[in-house]
């Protein structure tokens, strides 16, 4: 599939004749590779949630973490290199914090988003800020939040190209699940109603059977914040798929 | 001035001219003053900009209009307060640019506590005042020390005559020392009268505020101007 | 001027004056800190300078004297310059700072004037910029020991400002520095309230008048000045005015002789 490009996707910062980063595509392509992590807004809040991948039975399921917190009013969901996802979030909570410090007010989904966005791409700067590598970073992110604009959701690729949804999937499985979410969203879809079609499409694009181990489910409500779905919680919504 | 000055204390002393020293600091005079309403807010200052015993100009206000529903009241050292409003329109405009939105006058006082904090040790010498509206539209006052500590306040005298001006407002706006008193609502009238009336007395025995007032209304629909007149002596 | 203070020169009750350390409660009660070693006197000095706004433009005044202490050292120093047609700049205080300044402006405006481009100082760019570097200076307490006078044309209307050595600045229709704010100042206000629409000869007649009353009480003037004055027809900068003065009522005075 790439044969022909070997000559431009050695430097991170080479155009290719038809104007390509190929670098950046191939990270693009890295995200295509992680465990399926899926975005849904609502008018009563957003829900986020992912696929763990549990591959040996000596893994111990609540050490993989793939939902974070990045403010009081802010998650985030990831998928792709988890450990290229580190420095970014650490970004995200850091400006959180700067702003709210300096404003005293809570910061906007987009400015946050806005923020991970400008060190996504300073891969290859001589003098960029800290955390910066040398290569694109290979993970994709899900921001939702809760601001003035109410219940918002945010996609960052590793081109750091940012881009608000109403619903978004990514990882190995987003193709059919975009389809499905496609089909299953409408505007006046209740944040009940977008946790289970977030578990049912997860469902369907798993490879492994869904339980309530396998799978970490988040909501940002007016009411509750940011908020990681119990075990409890999650059994009471896969018993209706 | 301790840091500023030579040390004589040698064995002999230096001879020739007398040393100047430097003061980077100088004390422009100037009052402010801010009272929150409750639907609006008014903020007033005078207009002398004065230096020990001269008048530089009789037409300075030292209030400052900062976004749609915020404005500044800062007196003290001139230089900084050119200084400081210039460095907070700026701010202003990269958050504005950075956000999509206009700064609240809420996020406006937080912003301004740590430019000054920011300046812990060499200060600017500025007295501020941040009235406007807050988030639900009632009118709100935050009033500084020169190093950033701050709170909201119902109302504020600041700068050369403050020490006049906030007894009045506390017996007047706050009901203090009254016995048996209804305590209404301040109309926005009787607040821009009371305004001038405390002005008029604080010219009376402050050299530094004189000249005119500037008086700011600040209600939803933007921000008013009115002059009044001081005595000019 | 009065030494004592007289409002609130500290930053807070109990605070540090201005420009000077907290200390802390029970600690030492005097910094343990070397001298500054960049403070810094002025040396040659130039008195007062006038500017004065009236209908068609702006004046600025300054005498030829340059002082040394209380020695006459000077007497035929320039202290008001020309930065374009529409720009003048009047300087007192110290004046070697004064040439390093000229010499700093000539070359920017040399350069500006190279790029052709119709851009170049207005009166409000020059004095927005000496504001800055004023204030910068005095914030690394390295300052330019000068009050600089601008004035000239801005969009065609009179342009007058004051900027001193800590970054005060400000506009107004008349401005004096030095003992000119004592002296000159209410003189050249009274003059301006009573004809705010003066025209050029009317206030070099006040200027003049200024000028000749500053030679008489202040001991570090002469009775030489230039007069630097804007139109809308450019600069014209009269050097070496001399102002005839009367001293016959001087035999009247006890103690002069």
């Amino acid at each position: 599939m790439f044969l022909t490009r070997s000559e431009y996707d050695r430097g991170v910062n080479t155009f290719s004749p038809e104007g390509r980063l190929f670098q950046v595509e191939y990270a693009i392509e890295a995200i295509k590779l992680g465990s399926t992590a899926i975005g849904i807004q609502t008018n009563e809040g957003v829900v986020l949630a992912v696929e763990k991948r549990v591959t040996s039975p000596l893994i111990e399921p609540s050490s993989i973490e793939k939902i974070l917190e990045v403010d009081n009013h802010i998650g985030c969901a990831m998928s792709g290199l988890i450990a290229d996802s580190r420095t970014l979030i650490d970004k995200a909570r850091v400006e959180a914090q700067n702003h709210w410090f300096t404003f005293n007010e809570k910061m906007s989904v987009e400015s946050v988003t806005q923020a991970v966005s400008n060190i996504a791409l300073q891969f290859g700067d001589d003098d960029a800020d800290p955390g910066v590598m040398s290569r694109p970073f290979g993970v994709a992110l899900l921001f939702a939040g809760i601001d003035d604009k109410g219940p918002q959701l945010y996609h960052i690729d590793p081109s750091g190209t940012f881009i608000q949804y109403d619903a978004k999937a990514i990882g190995s499985g987003s193709e059919g699940a975009q389809q499905a979410l496609q089909e299953v969203y409408h505007k006046s879809i209740t944040l009940k109603e977008a946790c289970k079609a977030s578990l049912t499409i997860l469902k369907q694009v798993m490879e492994e059977k869904l339980n309530s181990t396998n799978v970490e489910m988040a909501t940002v409500t007016p009411e509750k914040m940011f908020h990681v779905c119990t075990k409890e919680e999650l059994e009471e919504v896969i018993k209706d798929i | 001035m301790d840091i500023l000055q030579i040390n004589q204390t040698s064995d002999y002393k230096k001879a020739g001219p007398l040393q100047a020293h430097f003061n980077p600091y100088s004390y422009n005079g100037g009052t402010v003053l801010a009272i929150a309403g409750e639907n609006f807010s008014v903020i007033a200052s005078d207009t002398r900009l004065s230096e020990g015993f001269s008048i530089h100009t009789r037409e300075n206000p030292k209030t400052y209009k900062l976004t749609d529903t915020t404005v500044l009241g800062a007196c003290g050292f001139h230089g900084d307060v050119l200084t400081l409003t210039k460095v907070l329109d700026a701010r202003l405009k990269i958050y504005e640019q950075d956000h999509h939105k206009q700064m609240t006058t809420g996020a406006v006082a937080a912003m301004l506590s740590t430019m000054l904090y920011h300046r812990r040790f060499f200060p600017y010498y500025v007295y501020n005042i941040v009235a406007g509206l807050d988030d639900e539209g009632k009118g709100c006052v935050y009033s500084f020390d020169p190093v950033g500590s701050y709170e909201r306040e119902a109302y504020r005298a600041g700068g050369s005559a403050s020490a006049m001006l906030q007894p009045l407002l506390d017996n007047q706006i706050g009901f203090k020392n009254q016995q048996g008193v209804t305590r209404i609502p301040l109309s926005r009238e009787k607040a821009v009268n009371l305004v001038k009336d405390v002005f008029i007395s604080a010219a009376e025995r402050d050299i530094y505020t004189g000249d005119s007032i500037l008086i700011n209304v600040i209600t939803k629909d933007g921000v008013t101007d009115e002059r009044f007149p001081l005595r000019r002596d | 001027m009065a030494t004592a203070p007289l409002f609130r020169t500290e930053f807070w009750r109990n605070g540090p004056q201005p420009g000077s350390i907290y200390n802390f409660p029970g600690g030492k009660t005097k910094p343990d800190l070397n001298p500054m070693k960049r403070t810094m006197n002025p040396t040659v000095t130039g008195t007062s300078v006038l500017g004065l706004k009236f209908k068609d433009g702006v004046v600025i005044s300054a005498d030829k004297l340059g002082s040394y202490g209380s020695l006459a050292r000077y007497r035929d120093l320039t202290r008001v310059m020309k930065i374009n047609d529409t720009t003048i700049l009047g300087s007192s205080g110290d004046y070697a700072d004064f040439q390093f300044l000229t010499n700093l402006i000539q070359e920017r405006v040399i350069e500006e004037e190279c790029l052709n481009d119709g851009f170049g100082y207005t009166p409000l760019r020059l004095f927005s910029w000496l504001t800055r570097v004023l204030y910068n200076r005095r914030s690394n307490f390295n300052p330019l020991w000068n009050t600089y006078i601008v004035g000239g044309l801005q969009d065609g209307e009179p342009f007058l400002g004051y900027v001193d050595k800590i970054g005060t600045a400000y506009q107004a229709p008349t401005v004096a520095s030095g003992y000119g704010a004592y002296i000159a100042q209410p003189l050249l206000r009274e003059a301006f309230e009573n004809n705010p629409n003066m025209s050029l000869e009317e206030a070099a007649k006040t200027i003049d008048r200024c000028m000749k009353i500053l030679f008489y009480r202040d001991a570090r003037s002469l009775n030489k000045y230039d007069l630097a004055i804007v139109t809308k027809d450019g600069v014209e900068i009269k050097s070496s005015i001399v102002s005839e003065t009367n001293w016959e009522i001087s035999d009247f005075v006890k103690g002069y002789e």
